[in-house]
């Protein structure tokens, strides 16, 4: 008899478990819903229309796959496209965007993170005041900063380091600069928030367990500060991917970049292929995070670190 | 693509669009030529000039600076109007908003409806899928709209979509029979030039051959790019090689490619915003550039030294169309009365847009008139777009341009 | 192996076996915008091998102390020797000082073994050296075979003991320990009181331990400073503090303790005569400090307090109280009395069986040994 109330509680403790699950799902519905009417149908409607417009089949692919200009690499010939180098230059681009934007960002967020709250707090307006700045005020200003007769010219010419202006505009180094620029604070961010979450104690515990400091820097930063690496390199790499306006406006003749791509083929409305041209972009964004996600492991990348 | 299907997707998008251009209606007008290049048959996307627009960035003087303060400008006004304009209801139009609209407020709705005794009702966006789905769903609340030409041939290959111009109740006299169309009426042509910097030549380019030729004129250059909502002036490229401006068409693609790749190491940037070449003509970053007449005017009016070349320019316009199903009569009295004499140069007083009817010019000051794309003494040396050309093209000029940039 | 790499692990090692003298002299914290030093004045000369524990409320300079001792905060005034160095210069990394951090700070991203390795490779020690080593230690804190764990798979204890082994593996001269018990439960806190004392008789290494719990200091300590407000006020055996607090905070701070305030009249055989207002004249045994008029509080604990019928000859301090509460703790009755002049001592008594002598409202005559009072 005992047996079978416990079973009985048991069941009621179960049921119990299932309805407050079931009630945290609930609280998800809200976002879930707007995700899937207003993100997941328009996704799933662009990707079937690469498919359907204007027929069913892969012809929307066929411009991908056609080799109109082979290239040769060790004597082997590849098929080559205009799509296929856009591809090439989108992540050759963004993969560079997203090294330089770490290699400035990380000590910028090292600096904030190990100053007193209040003076990183104050300080941190600085990183996030381009936030309230369009993106294209932004690209602008670099293009009056850049050009012949620009600031940065102007004053290498006072210097008399150069002695005529120097074509900055326009080259993919002005696109690096505007996007690096644009994507910075994307990258401080995350990177921030967990040197942020890293016990100071943890740096004094190694120190006087007798690292000098440039090792408690490796073996025990660093790794610490991995999931804000990630995390900010996920992020910058993925909106660097889909850039347009700074590259279009700072670029020069061949920084063509996919989103490029996609909006001329949407102007045009061969909105298949277009559709197309956003599925690889979205497959290349897929497979990063999944690389990303295999390697560091999600948790560490969303987790915050593991403390 | 003369048979797509539309779809709910597609209508979403152009609503989107729709809203895109309402947004827009505050900024300068040029804004809106970046994303109706060519006849609106790129009227589509976010072009990044209309975002720079948008952030409200001074890139250049704008178009009202070229142009005196509407309350200063004294408009030609009206004597008696031909009776068969006069009417009654009401007549709904729909153009683009913004300053354009506002200037076709005061040239045309306000006087047409004062003097003909037809309420004007105004809606912004027009957008060639629908009016497709009114006139499908027989529940068209527009009489006459501002669209590209190439729409309106669009929706001709679908079925019956449009009205027959009635052109008995224009005074043709001073059209040219270009601009008339069995079924729409140009209504607002503008330029695609050569823009040059003064003070590098002096005696500066005459043409598209000069500026081809990098020994005579040497320095960096701006022409019109294949992305970004635009498309390469292949026009400019045949002439420079020698295609004469009047036997362009159909365009030898090839040979426009193998043109420009002449001078493609000298040009800086291929820009896609109508803003672009003359931020560059404006900063000395290019020494000459294609551009949109109005951009050029716009700078060289607030002290640039530069300087438009009409020569071997380009003409491309807006038309005017009545959707089947509409208020016929009274559209065809509205696109009457917008062409006359009167309300062209009003309109032109107002925002430098070229006129359709010729007469307009004699009731321009002349300083006026040389600004506008249509003035007499440019008219031979310019040439009218094809639009049924590039509406057939489009897609294999694209693929070409994409492969040639890259090479 | 090095010539150079197995003379370090040979220093280590006898250096380690010893533990080190460490001396504080007239050492000063002030942090940079703090009003007060944190740390004031602070004298201290703690033997090779030996057990001192800080204790003192919260702010009153304990971690500074130690984090000067390790090198994490540099004194504004006085000098810190350990053995006959002064280590004002040197780098923490070069201290060579074993710390165990209030919340262990364990690095999350190794696992236990190579927690335990952390200090022994950066000594450059060869790989199978390190390997035994950190065996060695897992076994001295009894937690054998945990190498591949990561320290969040651990309990609050285990991951306690790992702190400890990681900060004794590079035999430390001293050993450094911040409130190590504070975030565990009772019981566990009293198991691992006893091991780190039997730990420490076995390897001899000087430890310091911070710690605001008197009971804890009690029991571990071979002498506990009492700090209070940045300076030590008193520095003794457990038994001494307990038994003669040299002032009132002492006594307060140490175990419970009954207070009357009074005013010496005089002296009486080495014995001061006190006049505690509605109480009486009391005595109790008379020390430099105090001087005939001055104010002073006449201190006795609770245990020493006795119902006047049980006290034996020697001479005695009896007063008239009336009970106010009695409880029954366990091992013994404490009871609330209030005197005459209206403050309350408390007692405790502890009786054969578990029923109280009195009840609440009884008069009653309490007593102490007069050796047992203390003037402070
Ligand atoms: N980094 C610091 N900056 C300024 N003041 C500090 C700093 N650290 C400690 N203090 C101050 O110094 C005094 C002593 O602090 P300390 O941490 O040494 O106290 P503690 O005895 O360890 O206290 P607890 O038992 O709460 O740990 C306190 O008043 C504290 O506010
Ligand atoms: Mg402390």
């Amino acid at each position: 008899m005992a047996t079978a109330a416990r079973a009985e509680q048991a069941r009621r403790f179960e049921r119990l478990e299932r309805l407050t699950q079931r009630r945290y799902l609930l609280l998800l519905a809200p976002a879930v819903l707007f995700l899937v009417i207003f993100y997941g149908y328009p996704v799933a409607a662009m990707l079937l229309r690469s498919f359907n417009d204007p027929a069913w089949g892969f012809g929307n692919f066929k411009p991908l796959t056609a080799a109109r200009t082979p290239i040769e690499i060790l004597g082997v010939s590849l098929p080559m496209n205009a799509y296929l180098r856009v591809i090439g230059i989108t992540l050759q681009i963004a993969v560079g965007t997203t090294i330089a934007t770490l290699l400035l960002g990380y000590p910028v967020a090292y600096a904030l993170a190990s100053m007193p709250m209040s003076r990183a707090n104050l300080l941190m307006i600085f990183v996030l005041v381009p936030f309230w700045t369009s993106i294209l005020v932004r690209t602008y200003a670099w293009m009056a900063l850049l050009g012949t007769d620009g600031i940065v010219n102007e004053v290498l010419m006072g210097l008399r380091l150069i002695d005529q202006p120097a074509t900055l505009l326009n080259t993919r180094g002005a696109v690096y600069v505007g996007m690096v620029h644009i994507l910075l604070p994307f990258m401080i961010l995350p990177l921030y928030a967990v040197m942020r979450g890293i016990d100071r104690n943890l740096m004094r515990a190694a120190e006087n367990l007798g690292a000098r400091p440039w090792q408690v820097f490796r073996s025990v930063f660093l790794p610490l500060s991995l999931p804000g690496v990630a995390a900010g390199c996920l992020l910058v790499f993925i909106l660097a991917l889909g850039f347009y306006i700074t590259p279009s406006l700072l670029g020069g003749q061949r920084d063509i970049m996919i989103s490029m791509l996609i909006q001329q083929q949407v102007v045009q409305l061969k909105w298949g292929f277009a559709s197309a041209l956003a599925l690889v972009l979205l497959v290349i964004s897929l497979i990063i995070y999944l690389v990303f996600v295999r390697v560091l492991g999600v948790q560490r990348i969303f987790g915050g670190g593991r403390r | 693509m003369g048979d797509r299907e539309f779809d709910p997707i597609q209508q979403a998008q152009n609503r989107r669009r729709h809203e895109r251009m309402v947004m827009l209606r505050d900024l300068d007008v040029m804004s809106r030529r970046e994303v109706l290049r060519r006849g609106g048959r790129l009227a589509a996307g976010v072009s990044a000039a209309s975002l720079l627009l948008r952030a409200g960035f001074p890139i250049v003087p704008t178009m009202a600076q070229g142009t005196p303060a509407a309350s200063e400008i004294k408009l030609p006004e009206y004597g008696e109007i031909p009776a068969n304009l006069k009417g009654s209801g009401e007549l709904r139009v729909i153009s683009w908003g913004g300053a354009l609209q506002d200037a076709q407020r005061k040239a045309y709705f306000e006087p047409f409806q004062e003097l003909t005794g037809i309420k004007v009702v105004e809606s912004e966006g027009p957008d060639t899928s629908k009016i497709k789905a009114m006139v499908d769903s027989g529940n068209v609340e527009i009489d006459v709209a501002e669209v590209g030409y190439d729409g309106v041939l669009l929706l001709l290959k679908q079925g019956d979509y449009w009205n027959k111009l009635d052109y008995s109740l224009f005074d043709t006299a001073n059209i040219d029979a270009s601009r008339r169309h069995e079924f729409a009426v140009d209504m607002l042509p503008y330029g695609t030039v050569i823009g040059y910097r003064t003070d590098v030549f002096p005696e500066g380019p005459t043409g598209q051959k000069d500026f081809w030729d990098l020994t005579k004129f040497p320095g960096p250059r701006t022409t019109e790019s294949g992305t970004g909502g635009v498309l390469p002036f292949l026009e400019g490229a045949l002439i420079a090689d020698g295609v004469a401006k009047d036997g362009l068409y159909p365009l030898d693609i090839d040979r426009a490619f193998n043109s420009l790749s002449k001078i493609k190491s000298d040009v800086v940037k291929f820009w896609d915003a109508g803003a672009q070449p003359a931020q560059m003509l404006n900063d000395k970053e290019v020494v000459m550039g294609h551009s949109w007449s109005g951009r050029v005017y716009a700078i060289e009016a607030a002290g640039a030294p530069v300087k438009t070349v009409w020569n071997e320019g380009m003409l491309s316009t807006d038309v005017w169309a009545s959707p089947k199903g509409s208020n016929a009569e009274n559209a065809n009295k509205f696109m009457a009365f917008t062409l006359l004499p009167v309300s062209q140069a009003r309109l032109c007083s107002l925002i430098p847009y070229g006129f359709v009817n010729n007469a307009a010019a004699k009731l321009l000051p002349a300083e006026r008139v040389a600004m506008l794309p249509t003035a007499p003494e440019y008219k031979d040396q310019m040439f009218d777009t094809n639009v049924q050309w590039w509406a057939d093209n489009t897609p294999a000029v694209t693929d070409r341009w994409n492969e040639w940039i890259l090479e | 192996m090095t010539a150079k790499q197995s003379e370090r692990a040979a220093h280590a090692d006898r250096i380690g076996a010893l533990g080190a003298r460490v001396r504080f002299d007239q050492v000063e914290k002030q942090y940079p915008g703090g009003a007060a030093n944190a740390v004031d004045g602070v004298s201290l000369d703690i033997a090779p091998g030996e057990f001192v524990t800080l204790l003192g409320p919260s702010g009153s300079g304990k971690t500074t102390t130690l984090m000067m001792l390790a090198g994490f905060e540099t004194p504004t005034a006085g000098e810190i020797w350990v053995d006959d160095q002064a280590i004002a210069a040197v780098p923490p990394w070069r201290r060579n000082i074993g710390m165990v951090f209030q919340n262990y700070a364990l690095f999350p991203h190794m696992t236990v073994g190579e927690n335990i390795a952390f200090p022994l490779k950066l000594r450059g020690m060869p790989r199978d050296e390190v390997t035994r080593r950190t065996r060695e230690a897992l076994d001295l804190v009894g937690l054998p075979g945990y190498e591949g764990r990561y320290p969040r798979q651990l309990s609050g204890g285990q991951q306690q003991r790992i702190a400890l082994a990681r900060a004794l593996v590079f035999n430390p001269r001293v050993l450094l320990m911040d409130e190590p018990l504070g975030a565990l439960d009772k019981q566990l806190r009293e198991r691992l009181q006893l091991e780190i004392k039997a730990l420490h008789d076995q390897l001899g290494v000087t430890i310091i331990y911070v710690t605001h719990d008197q009971q804890e200091a009690l029991v571990m300590s071979d002498r506990i400073a009492v700090m209070n407000l940045g300076q030590i006020e008193q520095i003794g055996g457990p038994g001494e503090l307990y038994d003669e607090p040299a002032s009132r905070f002492v006594a307060s701070f140490i175990g419970e303790s009954n207070f009357l305030d009074g005013r010496v009249t005089g002296f009486d055989d080495g014995l001061g005569v006190i006049e505690a207002p509605g109480v009486g004249m009391l005595r109790a045994p008379a020390h430099g400090g105090c001087a005939i008029n001055s104010e002073v509080a006449l201190t006795v604990r609770p245990e020493k307090i006795v119902f006047a019928d049980e006290l034996n000859g020697a001479s005695a301090n009896t007063i008239d109280a009336e009970i106010v509460t009695v409880i029954f703790v366990g091992e013994m009755h404490r009871y609330e009395a209030r005197l005459g002049g209206g403050q309350t001592i408390v007692l405790k008594r502890q009786h054969r069986s578990g029923v109280g002598r009195c009840g609440r409202g009884d008069r009653v005559r309490l007593g102490w040994h007069v050796a047992d009072g203390r003037l402070v």
